[in-house]
């Protein structure tokens, strides 16, 4: 049987190939993939992009945004342009190992604690529940201030914090698709849990959790830069961007110093939200903007 | 020695299910230890910074609330026109912005480029603080008739309290917009239409009142948040309250009074849901019958 030819009504953008099509139907996901790919590149070729050397200190102290100093200088002279370029070198490396590392974590023990149910669901979720029940940025500001305010204590201060929510929405997918009839069936079959886990269960969860990861990662630059900014996390000669709206504060009428470092951060985590805004769309039509339904 | 004599006195050389069992008694005794960095009771300590920051949270959230329901109802009335994209981007921005850094700027351009507000602190230096009744300056001095201090009091609050709302105007704005959505295409709101109610009515009688316990649930996460932010926030804006005293505890491992402030944050948290589960009865009738 064929199918009557339908005329089908050509709108002037779709003509322009399939790529001018998608921007303009997404237009929050390519910005967000072309800010997002902006600061990626800023990170890796920082060194050539920088006028400046981001630590090298001069005598033209607070000198304004001009052509010489794109964003001026600070209270030790060094070019804040530079240092907001390097910051990127740190934010986010950090973000994409402190979201992976949670979600391996929290997604390992959340997969587990579903497939299996008994006394192991029990211990993960209650030991979850134990890490909620504080405030994230006060069990955060503990566990540095325990372990000493470094960048890499701040991370693993922000794993512990963050992987419940993961092993929480793994753990529930693992449920509902654990009682599908394929997986029951594979089961049936003698096939191990890994087996069924990887193969059967997984390819349902992805989705779900990408768009949780990438909307997380806006959240990890929020929090780490939130410690450094409480000097809790990178340390003063770093050119990081909490730290630089902290130095910001300081200097106060000098209002350069710190409001280009948290226009940076601004931008990375807006990028970061449009995209993962954008992924919930595509993959998770129930709670998607374009479709209205529930927000969860 | 001085570390078996300091050990001594703390408890710490029992075990630790004792030592868990005599903080345990002490807590039910209202008693929740000594802060090593104040050298006083937490709990005089907490009684002293909670006002402040219960101050800030409250006109925060109210304003959250007020700011983020207008642009959710807004947003879904003008779904995928220009106007709902554009809050899609507004709500997007304010889940995006760095607390700290609106802080900052917000007071580089209000205080010391306009001059339009104060800078830091719950009073300006020369106001005297109003006589104690609830913690509260805009409150206390309003009982006791001092519209002065009252108006110097709610002024310094503008500023941290806008700062706060930011987060949560755009989660709000997000969760009303999606359960307005889902109430506004049901038969009874045609009806409401088709009968010539004026469309304002039929949107805040009919849709945001069935709208309304979704949009609820949100206000324990709100307050989480608020708290969050007040960390951030009251460092700035150099507020007396208990997220500067949880970074002094966290900072210096005060571990009694990191053990108070959770505590306290982890009992509003409960009520504050118990709260919302109560308003679910008085919003919607069906709830409190099932």
């Amino acid at each position: 049987m064929s199918v009557p030819a339908v005329p089908i009504k050509v709108r002037s953008w779709q003509r322009r190939g399939p790529l001018a099509s998608a921007a303009w139907r997404h237009p929050l996901a390519i910005a967000g993939l072309v800010i997002a790919g902006a600061w990626i590149f800023i990170a890796i070729f920082a060194p050539l992009l920088a006028p400046h050397n981001p630590l090298a200190q001069s005598a033209t102290t607070f000198v304004p945004p001009s052509w010489g100093h794109f964003f001026g200088t600070d209270e030790l002279g060094r070019d804040v342009f530079s240092r907001v370029l390097y910051g990127a070198r740190l934010s986010i490396p950090l973000a994409l190992l402190l979201v992976t590392l949670a979600l391996l974590i929290g997604g390992t023990v959340g997969a587990i604690a579903g497939y299996f149910g008994g006394i192991v669901d029990g211990f993960v979720m209650r030991s979850a529940d134990l890490v909620f029940a504080f405030p994230a940025i006060i069990l955060a500001m503990v566990v540095t201030a325990a372990l000493g305010p470094t960048v890499r204590n701040a991370v693993l201060a922000l794993v512990i914090v963050s992987w419940p929510s993961y092993a929480r929405v793994v753990r529930g997918l693992v449920l509902s698709v654990g009682e599908a009839e394929y997986v029951q069936s594979a089961r049936l079959l003698g096939k191990s849990a890994r087996r069924t886990l990887i193969r059967d269960i997984l390819p349902n969860v992805f989705g779900p959790v990408l768009v949780l990861a990438t909307l997380d990662l806006g959240n990890a630059v929020l929090l780490l830069s939130g410690l450094s900014f409480l000097g809790l996390g990178a340390q003063p000669p770093q050119p990081e961007w909490g730290a630089g709206v902290a130095e910001g504060t300081q200097y106060f009428q000098y209002w350069w110093i710190g409001t280009f470092p948290g226009l940076a951060i601004f931008t990375v985590v807006l990028a970061f939200n449009f995209l993962g805004d954008s992924l919930r769309d595509a993959l998770d039509p129930q709670s998607s903007w374009s479709q209205g339904g529930d927000a969860e | 020695m001085a570390v078996q004599a300091f050990r001594h006195h703390y408890g710490l050389d029992k075990p630790l299910p004792v030592q868990y069992g005599t903080y345990l008694w002490r807590l039910v005794h209202g008693d929740l230890g000594e802060s090593q960095q104040t050298h006083s009771p937490v709990s005089r300590d907490l009684g002293e910074f909670i006002p402040a920051t219960a101050e800030l949270a409250i006109l925060s959230i109210l304003v959250a609330v007020f700011v983020g329901m207008t642009l959710g109802v807004i947003a879904a009335v003008k779904r995928n026109k220009l106007t709902d994209h554009l809050l899609r981007i507004v709500s997007l921005g304010g889940v995006s912005m760095p607390t700290f850094w609106i802080a900052l700027v917000s007071l580089y351009v209000f205080f010391f480029r306009l001059n339009w507000l104060p800078g830091t602190g719950r009073l300006d230096a020369v106001v005297t603080p109003p006589p104690h009744h609830t913690g509260l300056y805009t409150l206390d001095a309003a009982i006791s008739g001092q519209w002065a201090t009252a108006w110097n009091a709610l002024q310094h609050l503008v500023l941290p309290a806008l700062v706060l709302a930011a987060y949560n105007v755009g989660l709000l704005t997000r969760y009303t917009r999606s359960a307005v959505l889902e109430v506004i295409s049901n038969d009874y709101v045609r009806a409401a239409r088709a009968k010539g109610m004026p469309e304002p009515v039929v949107i805040v009688r009919h849709v945001l009142r069935a709208a309304l316990p979704s949009v609820v649930t949100v206000i324990g996460l709100a307050f989480a948040n608020v708290m969050t932010g007040a960390v951030l926030v009251e460092n700035i804006f150099s507020w007396p309250g208990i997220g500067q005293y949880a970074y002094h505890s966290a900072t210096t491992l005060d571990l009694p009074a990191i053990m108070g402030v959770s505590l306290f944050v982890a009992v509003v948290y409960i009520v504050i849901n118990f709260l919302v589960d109560v308003l679910y009865g008085v919003i919607d009738p069906r709830i409190r019958i099932s």
